[in-house]
Parts: structure tokens; sequence; C-alpha cells
């Protein structure tokens, strides 16, 4: 019966992939010329070279602001869910200290550091570089995860709590992201313009705060979720278990 | 010359199109709530890629929409792809993130509760919890 119904949904998926196909290449799904608004966009080239981070930061800005809003959502959603009551952590750190500290190969360590540096290196620059780089913030965050979670997996997460990276640290910098954002967005208000009008501010400080802001708050945004998933699966099942009765 | 590329263009949106079925196909067929996630996935890029295509020009030369003073702005207009889906692919990248953050952290959840990411099982399991209570 399973593999029956597989068959016919295969089936089916496989005529709407010839169909979409076919309309798609009949109707000339790429050509030679641009559609308008692409073209009036790459007018404007002239005053910002790089066209799509302008079009992200300047024309569509609302859309990066909720962008953020979207990831906030997913970050308290998962936070909410793997929620722990102060005397609950204080029962997994209690078992954490039983635990035996893991930790990889001496080679495998002294590799991890030197790339671990690169990677912050590189997420910095892509952060700082955002004016003249798509992305920016977002893509230069998530840079920043991938060398946390090397640590993370060479290492361990005592590692990175015993250097002063507890929840609560990584909590607070992540909302001290998103108040840059924030500020970022409404200063132009005060000063007499509209939401988001980051040419009233001086320079490029604008777009340079709103990228600074994007890169702090999805490190540590991505770091929280980490911590609270890097806690072993024995310790949380206790806890668990014990809320449950 | 440009034959080659419609060709290679026609191509790409084939096998784009494949992919996005095989993602549905993976989602509604697969029990596994990770193996679901990692379909999702593969549809939700593959939809991210014809948006790209969508904005490709079939000319030669063709630039990225960054405008490079030695190129010249008459040859860069005559030549740049669309930004637009670009930008809203870059929206789009971080949306399917956040997403996917949300969506295995459910899965793992499952797997602490309930010992399994397979939805047969938790289906089982919850109902037989909703009969007798937890």
């Amino acid at each position: 019966m399973g593999a029956r119904r597989d068959v016919v949904v295969a089936l089916l998926l496989l005529m709407a992939m010839a169909v979409l196909s076919y309309s798609a290449v009949a109707s000339g799904f790429a050509s030679g010329s641009l559609r308008p608004l692409g073209a009036e966009y790459l007018e404007r080239a002239a005053s910002t070279p790089e066209v799509v981070t302008a079009i992200v930061w300047n024309y569509r800005g609302f859309d990066t602001l909720f962008e953020t809003f979207v990831f906030f959502l997913a970050i308290a959603g998962t936070l909410s869910v793997l929620r722990l009551s102060s005397r609950q952590e204080r029962e997994v750190r209690r078992n954490e200290e039983r635990e035996p500290h893991r930790k990889m190969d001496e080679i495998v360590r002294v590799i991890t550091k030197l790339v671990v540096v690169a990677i912050v290196a590189v997420s910095a620059s892509i952060a700082i570089h955002g004016q003249l780089t798509p992305g920016g913030g977002f893509q230069a965050g998530s840079a920043m995860a991938v060398a946390s979670l090397l640590l993370f997996v060479v290492f361990s997460k005592f590692v990175l709590e015993r250097s002063g990276l507890t929840l609560r640290h990584t909590l607070t910098a992540y909302a001290a992201g998103l108040a840059v954002i924030l500020v970022t967005v409404f200063l132009p208000v005060l000063m007499g313009g509209h939401l988001l009008q980051i040419d009233l501010l001086p320079g490029e400080s604008g777009l340079l705060s709103l990228d600074v802001g994007e890169y702090t708050a999805v490190t540590f945004g991505f770091l929280s979720v980490f911590l609270v998933l890097g806690i072993s699966e024995w310790i949380f099942k206790g806890v668990l278990r014990e809320e449950v009765k | 010359m440009m034959e080659t590329a419609q060709f290679m263009l026609t191509y790409t949106v084939v096998v784009l199109f494949a992919m996005m079925v095989l993602g549905i196909y993976g989602v509604v067929t697969r029990p596994n709530m990770i193996k679901k996630v990692i379909m999702l996935n593969i549809m939700g890029d593959a939809i991210n890629m014809l948006f790209i295509i969508i904005g490709y020009r079939l000319v030669y030369p063709v630039f990225p929409p960054v405008y490079e003073k030695h190129v010249g702005f008459r040859e860069f207009l005559s030549g740049a792809v669309d930004p637009l889906p670009q930008a809203l692919v870059l929206t789009a990248v971080v949306i399917g993130m956040a997403m996917n953050i949300l969506l295995v952290t459910y899965a793992i959840q499952a797997h602490r509760l309930y010992g399994t990411t397979d939805v047969r099982d938790l289906a089982d399991v919850l109902g037989q919890e909703r009969r007798e209570g937890p």
C-alpha cells in the first residue's frame, strides 16, 4: 500500500515538473532584455556601485528590518522551547561538573585554533565591508556561527562557558545587537526624517551600524541556541523528566 | 555561443524544477522529521536558484550587478543582470535559516521527550498520551 502510494505521488510530481519546466522554457524564461524595475535600479549604480546592497538597505530596508525580526522570532521560539528555570539551570550545572571533559586530539585543537582566527577575521571583514559586498551583517554572523560551532565540537561548551560566554552573556550581546539596529532605524525620525532614512546620519555610519548590529545579533543569537542545545542529552532528559513529574 | 548559453539555461531550469519536485516528494513521503527538514532545504534552495536565474540576461558580456569604473556605464547597463531577484533571495535565505533553527530544535526536543523523530511513532505516542494522560 505504502509503496504504491509513493509511486503515485512520484508520478504526479514528475508530471508537475514536466509541465512547469515546459511552461517556463516556452515563455522565454530569460532573455536579453531587462525588466523595467531592474533597469531603474541599475541606472542608480553611478552613485551606489553595489546595486544589490543598495536595494536591500536603501529601497527595501524595511524588508531587511523585518528579516531581523523573523530571525528574532526563531531564536525566541527556540529558547522558549528549550527554556530552563534558574533551579533547573543550577541542576544542569551540578550535573555538568560530574561529566568527563572530553576534547579532541592535540593536532585537531591546534589547527582549529588557527582556522578559528582566520574565520573571525574573514567574518569581521565581511561585516565591515557590508556596504560594498552583498549581504553584510547576516553573512558575517553566519560565518562567525561556524567558528563557534567548530570550538564547540573540538573543545567543548565548557571552554566557552569558562571563558565567560554563558547563556546570560550571549543573550545580552544579542539584545545589544538588536538595540543598535533599532536605534539606527529610529534615529532618523528624531532628526526629522522618515524611519530608516539612514542617509541623514553622517557619512556611511548608518550602513555600518546596521551591518555591525546585525553581525552581533546573528553571531550571538546562534551562539545562544548552540549553548542551550549543547547541554548533554542525559542531563536535559533528567531535567525534563523532573518537570513532567 | 548564444545557443550554448540558451541550452545551458534551459538545462539548469529543468534540473532546478526536478530538485524542487524531489523536495516536495521527500517532505511528503519520508517519515523522519530530520529528513523532512533536509528535503525542505533542497526545495528551498532550488526555488532560490530559480529566482536568481529569472534575473539572468542572455547577453554577452554579462556582468554582476556591481558597477566598476573601468567597465563604462553604458556597457554596464547593457550587460548587468537584474539585481532585484538577488536582493529578494538574500532575504529568503535568511528566513530559511531562521525556519531551520526552529524546525531542528523541535525535532531535537521531540527526540528528547519521546525518543523518536519518526512522525508515525510520534503520532502513536501522542495518541496514547491523549487517551491515558502523560
